[in-house]
């Protein structure tokens, strides 16, 4: 049998060479488009950022309107869905992390979560009118955005809760039963402690999620505010900033929509790029500590 | 274990000779109070409530959703006009609710289109994006790309929909149709791309991260470029992840509203504008014909339709039909899963 | 073995001088200068962590798939420097062999593997193909054995046949030189003595570097031995004198199993 030449073919360098400038390519478009994503974002909206904008009541036909109920509703929303989801989410965490074995049971419980976090918001828009704005007679209302929105947030505070719980060290787990600690104890005092930055990240994240979510608070907490600024009642609309920015570009009625809306776009960026700020310094104090 | 009896009092040190370990002499009393035993077993059910609560919402949504949308099919309680057959509904083309007629079939096609579109921008990108984080970047790179994506996957999707709004398509108008309006599928993916992107982004870097470097290596070993060893051996061994990836950002994709709908143009009669434009070329046609998805048209008609009446159940069978498909997605994922192991 | 009183016939293939190796910061390997004859079987030993499985992955330079490294120093090849003297290091790749400390099969089928060499440089003739492996599973000494079940995966494979396959992949591109990072070290006593007849019948047609953390084989299958003590070469010299009168102490105790 006669030997081929192996000589490595200039086509394969040639393949190489195009691809490896290719890959770089392809992660520099991403980097370029979020550039100018945000840079387009800001740039339009810069204008409109002043203490007026953010500090006064919409206007529904003139110009000239503010953002700060919106902006306050934006806060409160979250904040309520958040209080309505941790306990549920970090509950159904422990007991898959700590109580539910290996077996099928959470293997059909992390399918539900799974599901539950793929679920569209559009989907749970939907469930949101039905069971809180029209059975529970709740109407378009802070209460009827924020329950539905917390089922936006419970699968995946659920799903951080079990991964930062399973990336507490065996060894510290052991430990403290080898003190006589129950199960409760072992989890109160070692378990969520330890786990708790990688809990509190995932937290902000879906508080980042829940501030731009949009197609659930249309259905469920309504394109209106209250007349009144601030108020605190659940019972009123509550539309948020992400609402109010849809609304005024597909409604139409008002001469200065589209300054409103790149107003308010900006303003959302800056809230996300915050946000995002804080969870990099929470992921790196979790990294100091493993270290 | 706040309930340590106070009782461990050691026997005075003894003299050197009868040296040993100090003796207790009475032993403590080391023991769980009963609420600290009660609260321990308690724990367990208040946990398994929280668990079963997220399982039975799947349940709840499943179950208001079917109950609304077979009101469109079945004469039910709250039923305001006719109801419409299984067939005018699924297998139609012809949406026209003020008439009675609510086929449902454009907007599903809508869906595929649009979601098949930027899966087609998004997976290749995005496989390779997540080849160039893994295997190929400097670690300065690596770290920008994961900020980068992080950001991406957290811009709202109304902030997706106002950039494409009055970014892109003055842009796309400009550029190639100066008076036809650009809305359609070709904008509406391209946002769509970019918004699922960092989920195929993120596992299939995990994907090529968890790879054991021995294959690499052993691949190099032989005389591979980088390249080879890459498309021959490192993207079929973590084919079934890669495919998982992009079968979870078709979910995402299928389930986003906002950001299309503010771009795609809302036209149920996309079909048929589609085929009276017979002045563009079919491709161009196509891109940028105004249309509409399941998510748009509930987004859209919603809030303009009356509790039961069929049209609004309609719109109710047509998130369940969302739901179902976002669902199938996700036991192809675990089938993928486990072919993995196998 | 060699015999000492004989002298060596067979070229330099590799020359190594006044080497260095940092990994990053890191220097590990130190001043290594040595000869290695073409078709000789020439081993690497000592203690884990003194470098010797640094040493051999410079000469394929695998290190620069996955890390930042550094040499200085001269490694020739016939006469042409490794790292400076315009060889591709995927060409070099081409003509070093390697097989690792643990089998590294693909994922896909017996044939698929020995024939993934040739398909990189373009081979696509199934004809072509089917010899090449017949050849290169026939030269491991596997051939017996898989020739029915060519299309199996390869990971259902015990072991030793796994580490038989990779040697049979690394030859089916014919390289000159193949390099051997304790090839048994993650195998069976049995696994193990078929693979060092192996080595045995390839240096008539190659040069072979393997390193060993296990003395007797490399008295088995060698006829040069280096001994390697912290980054540095302590001594290196047909095998028959390392393991009969070295000429450091510290080789002597290291052979005897005083230290180590």
């Amino acid at each position: 049998m006669d030997t081929p030449d192996f000589k490595v073919r200039t086509r394969a360098k040639l393949a190489d060479r195009t691809m490896h400038a290719v890959l770089w390519l392809v992660a520099l478009t991403f980097v370029g488009v979020l550039l100018v994503f945000v840079g387009a974002i800001l740039k339009q909206g810069w204008p409109e950022l002043n203490l007026h904008f953010l500090t006064s009541m919409p206007k529904t036909l003139d110009a000239g309107g503010g953002i700060a109920p919106e902006l306050l509703n934006s806060l409160y929303l979250v904040a309520i869905s958040l209080i309505l989801a941790l306990p549920i989410g970090v509950g159904a965490g422990i007991y898959m992390a700590e109580y539910a074995g290996q077996g099928r049971a959470l293997r059909f419980f992390r399918l539900c979560v799974e599901t539950l976090a793929a679920t569209p918001s559009i989907v749970l828009a939907l469930f949101g009118m039905i069971l809180f704005v029209q059975m529970m007679g709740w109407s378009f209302s802070i209460r009827s955005g924020a329950f539905t929105l917390a089922l936006l947030n419970v699968p995946v505070i659920t799903r951080v809760t079990e991964e930062s719980l399973r990336a507490v060290p065996r060894e510290l787990i052991e430990a403290s039963y080898g003190l006589g600690a129950t199960k409760l104890q072992t989890i109160l005092k070692v378990a969520l402690p330890y786990a708790a930055t990688g809990i509190l990240t995932g937290v902000v994240l879906t508080a980042g999620r829940a501030f731009g979510e949009s197609a659930i608070l249309v259905f469920t907490a309504g394109t209106n505010t209250s007349d009144k600024f601030p108020d605190f009642r659940l019972s009123v609309p509550g539309e948020t900033l992400s609402v109010h920015l849809w609304y005024v570009t597909s409604d139409g009625t008002l001469p200065d929509a589209s300054q409103i809306a790149a107003g308010t776009a900006a303003v959302m960026i800056l809230v996300l790029l915050v946000l995002n700020l804080l969870v990099r310094l929470l992921d790196r104090a979790i990294r100091r500590r493993t270290r | 274990m706040d309930d340590l009896l106070p009782a461990t009092t050691l026997d005075a040190p003894g003299p050197p000779a009868q040296a040993g370990p100090a003796r207790l002499r009475t032993a403590p009393l080391f023991r769980h109070s009963r609420l600290n035993r009660l609260a321990d077993r308690g724990t367990r059910f208040v946990l398994l409530a929280c668990t079963l609560l997220v399982v039975g919402l799947i349940g709840g949504i499943l179950y208001f959703l079917a109950i609304r949308g077979a009101a469109a099919f079945i004469p039910m309680a709250g039923n305001t006009d006719k109801v419409a057959t299984f067939r005018q509904v699924f297998l139609s083309t012809n949406w026209d609710p003020g008439d009675g007629h609510f086929g449902i079939l454009p907007f599903v096609a809508g869906t595929f289109a649009v979601t098949g579109l930027a899966l087609l921008i998004a997976a290749p990108t995005g496989v390779l994006a997540g080849v160039f984080i893994a295997k190929v970047a400097p670690p300065w790179m690596r770290t920008l790309m994961r900020q980068v994506m992080d950001l991406l996957v957290g811009i709202p999707s109304v902030v997706y929909g106002i950039f494409g709004l009055t970014v892109i398509l003055p842009l796309v108008g400009h550029a190639w149709l100066a008076d036809a309006p650009a809305a359609g599928f070709g904008v509406s993916a391209a946002i769509l791309a970019v918004m699922i992107v960092p989920t195929i982004v993120s596992l299939a870097t995990d994907a090529f991260e968890s790879l054991p470097a021995s294959l690499d290596e052993g691949s190099q070993a032989l005389g591979s470029t980088r390249w080879q060893s890459i498309w021959r051996v490192l993207i079929p061994a973590a084919r079934p992840r890669l495919l998982t990836a992009c079968v979870l950002g078709l979910g995402r994709a299928i389930g986003e509203a906002m950001a299309v709908q503010m771009v795609i143009g809302n036209n149920p009669q996309w079909i048929l504008l589609m085929r009276q434009a017979t002045d563009q070329t079919p491709v161009l046609r196509f891109l940028f014909t105004p249309a509409a998805t399941l998510t748009t048209e509930l987004v859209q008609e919603l809030p303009n339709t009356a509790a039961g009446s069929t049209w609004n159940n309609v719109l109710f069978a047509m998130g369940l039909l969302l739901y179902l498909i976002t669902m199938l997605l996700i036991l192809a994922t675990r089938r993928l899963g486990r072919q993995e192991h196998a | 073995m060699l015999n000492p009183q004989i002298p060596e016939t067979k070229p330099v293939k590799l020359a190594v001088r006044g080497m260095n190796f940092w990994y990053g910061e890191k220097k590990i390997l130190h001043d290594l200068s040595m000869d290695i004859h073409a078709e000789r079987a020439t081993a690497i030993i000592g203690p884990s962590g003194c470098g010797k499985s640094t040493f051999l992955k410079c000469f394929n330079r695998i290190h620069e798939v996955s890390s930042q490294v550094r040499v200085t120093g001269d490694m020739l090849m016939d006469g042409v420097d490794i790292n400076r003297g315009g060889i591709d290091q995927v060409d070099l790749r081409r003509r070093v062999g390697m097989v690792f400390q643990k089998p590294n099969p693909f994922p896909r089928s017996i044939y698929e593997n020995v024939a993934f060499g040739p398909r990189l440089f373009g081979v696509r003739d199934r004809a072509t193909l089917d010899d090449l492996v017949e050849d290169a599973l026939r030269k491991a000494a596997l051939w017996d054995e898989v020739k029915d079940r060519l299309k199996d995966s390869a990971t259902g494979m015990s072991g030793g046949q796994q580490q038989r396959l990779c040697i049979a992949r690394a030859l089916a591109v014919h390289p000159e030189v193949l390099l051997m990072d304790e090839p048994c070290s993650a195998l069976d006593p049995i696994a193990t003595s078929k693979i060092e007849e192996l080595i045995f019948e390839l240096k008539d047609s190659l040069t072979i570097v393997i390193v060993t953390h296990n003395m007797q084989q490399a008295a088995r299958v060698s006829d040069y031995t280096a001994f390697f003590w912290l980054g540095k070469m302590v001594e290196m010299d047909l095998t028959e004198r390392i393991f009969t009168t070295p000429r450091e102490r510290m080789t002597e105790d290291y052979i005897t199993g005083r230290f180590g």
